[in-house]
């Protein structure tokens, strides 16, 4: 098919522009050489009919043990955590400047030994959340990180709107200088689901009450 | 006993019984067994149609799928084969959606009509010598005759739905089946000349020396190709699948079909390309007759090994085989240039080896011994 | 001058009913919910028989007033927003508006960026005129063109995965830069679906563009004579297969286009055929494109401003524009000297494009009009945004 194009310059505006011309089809192929474009095809078609090789389809949901994400891959967003188990965040709100459709939302307290300003609650919205890792991008202590789970269907929208955070309570910088024996009474327990925002596990009127299962989570 | 004897001996010279011969042999002895014939044929016919229902709509998904690089049907059974099964059982429960201002009459007996105008050609498909519902000696007229009325099912179903799209399929149905029907007619006919018999299994026992699609003198395989094309063209498969143009037409005539008025429709088309591959074969390609060269007896034998009916449904395979593979490379024509390949190539080159079989077997001027 | 506004209702006002016998042209709605939309699209059909008569685009199903929404959004953040325009050509539209907003805020770009830029857009045009050649085949009943055309689009798609992290909605090109660097693995993997795609291409051919079917279906229906294209603001492949060689990327060289030889590839005369096969060789050319720039990307950082700096834009209105897959993609930006814009508005080429068909389908018949739309490669959410 490549005698279809012819090579030529032209001028368009001050410039000389090389271009690629592609022939008209003047008339119809005739008789034999039409049947003999339809064979090329069905040959083609048929070169893959019989190497089944060359088949692309992959098994999903059996194949999940042996699926592999590029670690760029973007999909949950979490907060890292460090081997000793504190995140990193320190409440700055940037993630929330941040993203353009409100899908973080950091809440802030005083901490009740430190006196500062740490991270209550981190929540996050999958069901509006686009992915679109300006969070992850703003974040100047590295604190986030687009995960890899995508499976993320419920029955439910309440279960899309998560704590990220499992402590409510200063960062590893913080915790790591204060003693050891004071850390426990620095941080407070955070679950998954729960809390002050609407449809956060919360109750809604008419809608029956949301009995989280194991599985759910 | 009969049976077990054509079955393992050589379907050469057998003697073709069919269960109508039956059943009206036993009429005069014993009234039970005929109606017990007769009862066995219509179960049969019905056994058939969905077996073949099941088993060509996985072919075709599998197939399909294989050409595509994709792996087809998997989930349901072993490799997906009760796909067919799930698919049939979600179209029967689901709802039967009649649109309001639908001709509601004619809404329900297009279906069927399209449903029966492809079962009654089954009936008298030679299956094997002793498999066969009923000889009739207008056996190929019939055939024509009979599925010629599955065009009138699309139509009615294009027109009664009310919907422009259904119309507009419909339309286009009965222009291309009615043109194509002539095609095949044309190139039956030669067959026809050749065997100088309308039974189809006349026809097939006429191919006891070899098969008319290279023993016609050229015009066999002029003829063949003919039907292939105007088969195609006839059960609305692609590259000629305008009526029901699933990009084009939404559908087309079943657009506004659901559950299991649109079974039928969709039962209706698989049906209709394994009776047209059947026919092909029956016409063509020997039918049941198995692959006899003349003289060589050791040979003969060796082919005869294979039962009747596996001959048959393997070169209908075949056929059927080679229709999936034009569907799943082909784009479609455009209505214009469909009814101009047919009435300015198709239908000269017809005539034309309609007249050159005439005079080849008027003039018995044989290249070889027929 | 004046303009008469006519209402939809006013236009479809059914036609009396005839005498007995005489023919009736008839009304018939293609889309929202038709197979060649392709999203939703209404185009109404005023039908003789099967010739049609009239056309009538009706867009506006997919709209979600992206250009409004932009006026709330700092210019980072409007960068997401394209991704959802042509969906086909997320990495160009995300150029478009950085490349308007580096220029009216005067960020300037080192070379490195600007290579990956190209050579990720390159990809992309690829990958998006195989989709769209697979859909095209789709819409003429080879359904096998479909899926060969995804499983190449899917191959493509892996590299922007590992690259980018995404495959559709990628958000990579933005102010100042683009969100990672290559991987060091990246030149070595394009390479390999470049030659995988050379061997693609010349597939394509053999299985549609010389399939005498699809030949005959394309040749010679829906001429748009470049006159035309040019009063009804075509671009992209639409107006070059018209004959005009006009491209932005060689008429007004932006990226690393200018260090690449390539040919613009333009058709004679207009019609199906050739916008058909000017996309088929704009995907020679793209991977000649790439081909050239993969060997030597500068070195440099991929990203010259900080992420958490506010980017204002001096008062003042600024317009720039790129050659997306199917067209140029203009970005009118309206600042009034704060971090988000005052007015916002794309000139997308889908939308252009699109009123081609009242022009070129009239006379031909509904089975036309599929070519014929699909042979203009439209994006509804493009053309709605």
């Amino acid at each position: 098919m490549t005698e279809q194009i012819k090579k030529e310059t032209r001028k368009i505006g001050l410039k000389d522009i090389p271009v690629a011309v592609v022939s008209p089809l003047k008339k119809a192929q005739s008789g034999l050489s039409a049947l003999a474009s339809l064979a090329k095809g069905m040959r083609l078609t048929f070169s893959y009919f019989r190497r089944p090789s060359k088949i692309v389809t992959q098994q999903y949901p059996e194949n999940r043990a042996t699926l592999k994400f590029p670690p760029r891959y973007r999909a949950m967003l979490k907060l890292i955590y460090e081997d000793n188990g504190y995140h990193r965040c320190t409440a700055c709100g940037l993630c929330d400047k941040a993203c353009p459709n409100g899908s973080i939302k950091v809440i802030t307290r005083k901490g009740a030994t430190t006196g500062r300003v740490e991270l209550d609650r981190y929540i996050w919205r999958l069901d509006s959340c686009v992915m679109c890792n300006a969070c992850v991008q703003a974040c100047p202590f590295d604190a986030l990180e687009m995960g890899h789970e995508f499976e993320n269907a419920v029955y439910d929208r309440r279960l899309l709107v998560f704590n990220l955070n499992r402590y409510a309570g200063p960062p590893a910088s913080v915790m790591l200088k204060a003693e050891e024996s004071l850390r426990p009474a620095m941080t407070e327990k955070r679950d998954r689901y729960g809390g002050p925002v609407p449809l956060n596990g919360a109750q809604i009127p008419v809608v029956k009450p949301l009995t989280i299962q194991e599985g759910d989570l | 006993m009969d049976l077990i004897y054509t079955m393992t001996t050589s379907a050469a010279a057998t003697d073709v019984i069919t269960l109508a011969d039956r059943a009206s042999a036993a009429v005069d002895t014993n009234i039970w067994l005929s109606i017990l014939y007769m009862v066995l044929a219509l179960v049969s016919i019905g056994a058939l149609t969905a077996v073949l229902g099941i088993v060509l709509i996985y072919a075709e998904r599998k197939i399909a799928g294989h050409f595509q690089c994709r792996l087809g049907p998997m989930r349901v059974g072993p490799h997906g084969i009760l796909q067919t099964v799930a698919d049939t059982l979600k179209l029967l429960l689901k709802e039967d959606v009649v649109p309001a201002s639908a001709d509601k009459a004619m809404h329900f007996a297009a279906p069927l009509m399209s449903l029966m105008a492809t079962v009654l050609v089954l009936g008298v498909i030679p299956y094997s010598p002793i498999l066969q519902v009923t000889d009739v000696n207008i056996g190929i007229l019939y055939v024509t005759a009979v599925s010629g009325l599955g065009v009138m099912g699309i139509l009615l179903g294009g027109w009664s739905s009310n919907n422009k799209w259904s119309l507009v399929g419909g339309m286009r149905a009965a222009a291309q089946m009615i043109s194509y029907e002539i095609s095949a007619t044309l190139s039956v006919l030669v067959m026809v000349l050749f065997a100088s018999t309308l039974s189809l299994n006349g026809i097939v026992q006429s191919q006891e020396s070899g098969w008319w699609i290279w023993r016609a003198h050229g015009t066999g395989l002029v003829a063949f190709v003919i039907f292939i094309i105007a088969s195609t063209a006839e059960i609305n498969r692609t590259p000629f699948d305008i009526p029901e143009g699933e990009s084009e037409l939404t559908g087309g005539f079943h657009t506004e079909y659901s559950g299991l008025r649109f079974a039928f429709f969709f039962l209706s088309e698989f049906i209709n390309m394994f009776a047209a591959s059947a026919i092909a074969a029956t016409l063509f390609l020997g039918g049941w007759m198995p692959f006899y060269i003349e003289g060589f007896e050791t040979f003969n034998k060796i082919t005869s090994l294979l039962p009747p009916t596996l001959w048959f449904l393997g070169k209908t395979a075949f056929l059927i085989f080679i229709f999936m593979w034009f569907r799943w490379t082909f784009p479609r024509l455009r209505v214009d240039q469909l009814m101009r390949l047919e009435w300015k190539i198709l239908l000269p080159i017809g005539f034309i080896n309609l007249i050159a079989a005439a005079v080849i077997v008027l003039t018995k001027f044989y290249f070889f011994p027929v | 001058m004046t303009a008469i506004v006519r209402t939809l209702d006013e236009i479809l006002i059914a036609p009396a009913h005839p005498g007995r016998g005489a023919t009736q042209e008839y009304f018939l709605n293609m889309g929202p919910q038709h197979p060649i939309a392709h999203g939703s699209l209404r185009v109404i059909l005023l039908l003789d028989g099967e010739t049609i008569r009239k056309v009538i685009p009706v867009p506006g199903y997919v709209h979600r007033g992206i250009e409004k929404m932009c006026e709330h959004l700092n210019y980072r953040q409007i960068i997401h927003l394209t991704d959802r325009m042509d969906y086909l050509s997320a990495l160009m539209n995300n150029w478009a508006v950085a490349r308007t907003v580096e220029k009216a805020a005067g960020i300037e770009i080192n070379d490195r960026i600007e290579s990956i830029r190209t050579i990720m857009a390159e990809l992309q045009r690829i990958q998006s005129h195989a989709l769209w050649w697979g859909v095209l085949g789709m819409d003429l009943g080879a359904f096998t063109a479909f899926l060969y055309s995804f499983r190449d689009r899917e191959i493509i798609g892996e590299i922007f995965e590992e690259t980018i992290g995404a495959r559709l909605t990628m958000n990579y090109i933005q102010p100042g830069g683009v969100m990672y660097d290559i991987t060091p693995d990246f030149t070595a993997k394009v390479k390999k679906v470049l030659a995988y795609m050379k061997r693609m291409v010349e597939e394509y051919d053999t299985l549609l563009s010389g399939n005498v079917i699809l030949q005959e279906r394309l040749r010679g229906v829906g001429i748009l004579s470049e006159k035309r294209a040019v009063s009804l603001g075509c671009t992209g492949p639409v107006l070059r297969a018209a004959g005009l060689a006009y491209d932005l990327r060689k008429v007004e060289p932006y990226g690393a286009y200018e260090k690449a030889q390539f040919d613009v590839v333009v058709g004679t005369t207009g019609d199906c055929w050739d916008r058909y096969y000017v996309r088929i060789e704009e995907m020679r050319q793209s991977i000649r494109i790439i081909e050239q720039l993969i060997d030597d990307i500068p070195a440099g950082p991929t990203m010259v401003t900080k992420f958490n700096t506010k980017i204002k834009l001096p008062v003042g209105r600024y317009y720039n524009h790129v050659e997306t897959a199917r067209g140029v993609l203009g970005v009118f930006i309206y600042s009034d000297g704060g971090d988000k814009p005052y007015r916002l508005h794309f000139r997308s080429p889908s939308f252009n494009n699109m009123w081609a068909i009242t022009k070129i389908a009239p006379g031909w018949r509904i089975a036309d009009m599929i070519a014929i739309q699909s042979s203009l490669d439209l994006v509804i959410p493009d053309i709605d945004r």
